[in-house]
C-alpha cells in the first residue's frame, strides 16, 4: 500500500525497499509467507549481507538503517523510479530516462486521462499513475491475459488501483472500446505494430485535442508510424531518442614527472628518472558500456478537428503493402 | 471556455518550426517574428490551434502585418506540383547561372506577389537546374523556401514541453542549459505528485523549475513547493507562462532564502534591530535595503540573534496591536512566514538548479527534508557535483547516490531518407541524485 501516499512508518502490507551497499530490493512486508509446500512460516528475506526477518521492518521509520547479520541497510519508501529497478520482470520495461520524457512529452497532469498499451510489467503505468493522480485516470491494455490479470493485482496491492483501470484487451484488433471514445487527454502505445493503432487513437482522443507517444525499438516500426500519423492529420511529429550514462567518481592519485631540470646539467649523479611526486584529482569516469539504445520515442499532437490538415496526396506504397492484414481498418476512419 | 484564446494569456505562436512566447495583454498587441511585425487583432476569442494568415498592412518593404483567421496552413509541396525531377546530380553545375532572374528582379517579385507560392513557382520556372535535381533534392528546396516564405501561424496554449522548448532554443545559457530531458528527469527523481511539500533552490533557471514542479504538482491538489532564490524577486517568466490558475500558483512560495531561513531559525525575516521603522517605509525600498543588508550581512551575529530572539515574535503576531502597520507589510513578509511553516513540517523532496557551489546549499537545505525522501541537484558541469559527491560519500548521510548525464538524439523521418537531424544540442547538465537517510 505504500505507492499511494507519502509515509513516515512502515506498515504491514507495504512494500519496502531495501538499499544494500549500492543494491536495492524490493521487499513484501509481511511477517508471514507461504512456502513450497504451502505451509504458512516466518518471512525471512535473504540478502548478500545475511537473513532478514521482514516482522522487524513494521514500525520502522522509512530512511532508517537495518541491521543485518553481516552489515546493514536502509529502508525506502518505494517510488515509481524505485520500482523500475526493482519489479519482477514479466516483459522488457521502460526506465526511468524514457519515461521522464514520456511523462513530458504527453503533457501530463494531475487530472489528465491517459491510455497506454501495453501494460506490460507495469514500469510505466506506476509513473502514469503518480503524475495523473489524483482526478486523472490511467486506462491500460495488455493482449495477455495472465500479464494483465497480475498487473490489477498488483496496482490492488499497492493501494493505487482507484486510479487505473487494467483490461485484457488486443487493442490493435478491437481499438481502445467505446467507452473511451473522445476520452484521452494522451495515448501511449509500446507495440509491434503501433501505426495500426493510430486510427484508434484517433477515436480515443479528447475534441480538443491531445497528445500521442510510441515507444519503438526499431527505426522500420517508426518509418510506418510517422506516415500513419501525417495521413492522420497529427501535427508536431518528431522523433527522439534519450539516453542517460551513470558517472563513476573518485579520487585519482596520479604520478607527476619533472621533466624540467633537464635543461641543465645536474649536479648530483645519477639522476633519478622517475615520477618525482604525486596529485589529487576527484574524477568522472565514464562507463566502458552504458546502454546504447532502448528505443525511439515519436510524439505528436492530435489538434481538435477544426485544425486538422486534410490529406492531399494520398501518401503512396508504404501503406499499400501492410494494406493486406489492417487496409479495411485504417479506411474505416479516413 | 478554456480553450479559446484570452486577452492576459501567455501564447504560443508557432510559424513553420518556430515558436514564440507571448504574453497577449491587449486585443491589438503586436509580435516581432524574425523581421516581420505582426497585430496580433483578431485572434481573442479563436480557439486553441487556430491558424492565421499573415496580410501585409500597405506596402510589402515595411513587413508590417495584420492576420486573418485561416482554413488551414497551405503547404508549398502541396501547392506546387513538380512534374520532372532527374536522377543524380551529375549534370549539375554551381556556376551562379542557373537563376535567370536577376536579385533585383527577385525583390520586386517578392513585394509584388500576394501568395508565397507565386514567389517560388517564378523562381522555379526561371531556374536551368531545377528539374534536374532529384525528387528529394527539390523536395528539400521547397522545404527550405517554405520556411522563408511561410504567411501562416498557429496559436498553441503554453504548456511545460513548449516552454522548456522554446526556451532552450532561444538562450539555453539563461536556464543554464537545462535541455528538456533532463527537466523530466528531475520531476520524476524526485517523485514529484500531487502531494506532498516540495523544497526548490533556484538561482537562475528564469522559473523552468518551479514551473516543471507547479505542473507536476497539479490543479485543486494539496501539493506545496517552497521556491528559494537568492534575489530580491524570484524569476518567473515560465512559471506565469504556463497560465495557472490563481489557486494552483497560491500553492507555489517563492521566497528570498536568506529572509526565508532567517525567519526559520530566527522568528523575524528582516536583520534589522528596529523593524518598526523599516516597516513604513514603502514595499519597494524596504525590499531594496533587506537586499542591502543581506548582501553585507550574510551571517547574523550571535549577539543580533539574541536580540531579536528577544523580541516579540513577528511569526506569532495574527493580531498585533497596531492593524495600519499590519497592512503595510509586504507580501513577500508573509510568504516568508508561510514558507517558514511549511518548512516545520518538513519536505518530501528537495530539488537543487543553482549557479553557486551547491556544497553548502545542498548541506543546509538537506536538513529540512524527511528521511526516506529523494533529492537532485542540477548542475550544468560536472566538477562541482563530483565534489559534493564525495563529501556526501563520506557523510553517508544519503543512499543511491548517483551523477547521472544525458544524451538526446531527434531524427528526421522522412520517406527512404531517416537519420538522425544534422545537429543535436550536447549540452544538458549533470544530475545528482539521492536519498536522504535518517
Amino acid at each position: 500500500m505504500s505507492f499511494r501516499n507519502y509515509k513516515d512508518k512502515i506498515e504491514e502490507g507495504d512494500t519496502a525497499i531495501l538499499y544494500l551497499s549500492n543494491n536495492l530490493y524490493a521487499i513484501d512486508v509481511r511477517p508471514e509467507m507461504k512456502n513450497k509446500k504451502g505451509e504458512i512460516v516466518e518471512n525471512v528475506y535473504q540478502t548478500p549481507f545475511g537473513a532478514l526477518k521482514v516482522r522487524t521492518l513494521i514500525g520502522a521509520n522509512y530512511g532508517s538503517r537495518v541491521e543485518l547479520s553481516k552489515g546493514w541497510g536502509h529502508v525506502i519508501q518505494p517510488t515509481p523510479e524505485l520500482w523500475s529497478l526493482t519489479l519482477p520482470h514479466r516483459t522488457q520495461i521502460i526506465y526511468t530516462p524514457d519515461i521522464s520524457m514520456i511523462l513530458l512529452q504527453l503533457d501530463l497532469v494531475p487530472g489528465s486521462i491517459v491510455i497506454e498499451a501495453g501494460t506490460g510489467s507495469g514500469s510505466l503505468t506506476h509513473a502514469l499513475i503518480r503524475r495523473v493522480r489524483p482526478h486523472g485516470h490511467v486506462y491500460t491494455f495488455d493482449f495477455h491475459e495472465h500479464r494483465s490479470k497480475v498487473a490489477q493485482e498488483e496496482f490492488q496491492e499497492h493501494g493505487i488501483a482507484d486510479f487505473v483501470t487494467a483490461k485484457h484487451r488486443d487493442v490493435l484488433a478491437d481499438g481502445f472500446g467505446e467507452e473511451l471514445n473522445g476520452k484521452a487527454d494522451a495515448v501511449f502505445l509500446d507495440l509491434p505494430s503501433p501505426w495500426i493503432g493510430v486510427p484508434h487513437v484517433l477515436n480515443a482522443i479528447k475534441n480538443q485535442g491531445g497528445r500521442f507517444c510510441s515507444f519503438s525499438p526499431c527505426i522500420e516500426q517508426v518509418q510506418r508510424t510517422c506516415l500513419a500519423l501525417q495521413d492522420h492529420g497529427f501535427q508536431e511529429i518528431s522523433t527522439m531518442e534519450v539516453l542517460q550514462t551513470e558517472i563513476k567518481i573518485t579520487r585519482r592519485t596520479i604520478p607527476v614527472r619533472d621533466l624540467s631540470f633537464l635543461k641543465q646539467k645536474s649536479s648530483v649523479s645519477p639522476v633519478e628518472e622517475k615520477p618525482s611526486s604525486d596529485t589529487n584529482y576527484v574524477v568522472g569516469t565514464w562507463p566502458q558500456s552504458t546502454p546504447g539504445h532502448t528505443g525511439y520515442l515519436t510524439v505528436a499532437t492530435l489538434p481538435p478537428p477544426y485544425a486538422r490538415s486534410k490529406p492531399k496526396k494520398t501518401t503512396k506504397v508504404e501503406n499499400d503493402e501492410k494494406s493486406t492484414e489492417n487496409g479495411d481498418k485504417m479506411a474505416v476512419d479516413e | 471556455m478554456a480553450n479559446e484564446i484570452k486577452i492576459g494569456d501567455y501564447i504560443v505562436i508557432q510559424k513553420h518550426n518556430y515558436k514564440k512566447l507571448h504574453k497577449f495583454n491587449k486585443s491589438d498587441s503586436t509580435i516581432n517574428l524574425g523581421k516581420d511585425t505582426i497585430n496580433l487583432e483578431g485572434l481573442a476569442g479563436c480557439p486553441y490551434f487556430s491558424v492565421f494568415k499573415l496580410i501585409p498592412k500597405s506596402n510589402k518593404k515595411k513587413r508590417e502585418f495584420t492576420v486573418e483567421l485561416a482554413e488551414e496552413a497551405v503547404k508549398l509541396t502541396d501547392e506546387i506540383d513538380i512534374k520532372v525531377s532527374g536522377n543524380d546530380n551529375r549534370n549539375i553545375l554551381d556556376d551562379g547561372r542557373s537563376q535567370k532572374l536577376s536579385a533585383a528582379d527577385i525583390e520586386t517579385l517578392k513585394t509584388d506577389s500576394n501568395k508565397a507560392s507565386d514567389i517560388v513557382e517564378t523562381l522555379i520556372s526561371n531556374s536551368n537546374t531545377f528539374h534536374n535535381k532529384t525528387e528529394f533534392s527539390q523536395d528539400k528546396y521547397l522545404r527550405k523556401k517554405e520556411k522563408k516564405y511561410f504567411e501562416y501561424f498557429q496559436v498553441l496554449k503554453p504548456n511545460l514541453r513548449i516552454i522548456s522548448e522554446i526556451m532552450y532554443k532561444l538562450e539555453p545559457n539563461k536556464i543554464q542549459n537545462l535541455r528538456i530531458d533532463t527537466l523530466s528527469q528531475i520531476i520524476t527523481m524526485v517523485n514529484i505528485h500531487c502531494e506532498g511539500n516540495h523544497l526548490l533552490y533556484d538561482s537562475g533557471s528564469n522559473g523552468l523549475v518551479a514551473a516543471a514542479l507547479l505542473s507536476a504538482i497539479g490543479e485543486n491538489t494539496t501539493g506545496k513547493l517552497v521556491h528559494m532564490h537568492p534575489g530580491n524577486m524570484s524569476q518567473k517568466q515560465a512559471l506565469l507562462a504556463m497560465n495557472f490558475p490563481e489557486e494552483q500558483l497560491a500553492r507555489c512560495v517563492s521566497v528570498n532564502v536568506y529572509s526565508a531561513l532567517r525567519q526559520f531559525y530566527q522568528g523575524c525575516d528582516t536583520n534589522n534591530s528596529a523593524p518598526q521603522e523599516e516597516k513604513t517605509e514603502g514595499t519597494e525600498e524596504t525590499s531594496m535595503k533587506r537586499k542591502h543588508e543581506e548582501t553585507s550581512e550574510e551571517c547574523p551575529s550571535k549577539k543580533s540573534k539574541q536580540d531579536n530572539e528577544n523580541e516579540p515574535s513577528e511569526n506569532d503576531n495574527t493580531n498585533v496591536p497596531d492593524p495600519p502597520r499590519e497592512n503595510k507589510k509586504p507580501k513577500w513578509h508573509f510568504d516568508n512566514i508561510a514558507a517558514s511553516e511549511i518548512l516545520q513540517n518538513k519536505m518530501d523532496s528537495l530539488v537543487i538548479a543553482c549557479k553557486e557551489d551547491p556544497q553548502n546549499i545542498f548541506n543546509e537545505l538537506v536538513s529540512f527534508v524527511k528521511p526516506g525522501r529523494p533529492f537532485v541537484i542540477y548542475y550544468n558541469v560536472a566538477e562541482p557535483l563530483q565534489q559534493l559527491y564525495m563529501q556526501l560519500k563520506m557523510q553517508s548521510n544519503v543512499a543511491a547516490l548517483k551523477l547521472t548525464c544525458n544524451w538526446m538524439r531527434n531524427y528526421q523521418v522522412l520517406p527512404d531518407r531517416t537519420h538522425p537531424e544534422v545537429t543535436m544540442n550536447a549540452s544538458s547538465g549533470f544530475l545528482l541524485s539521492g536519498y536522504v537517510l535518517k
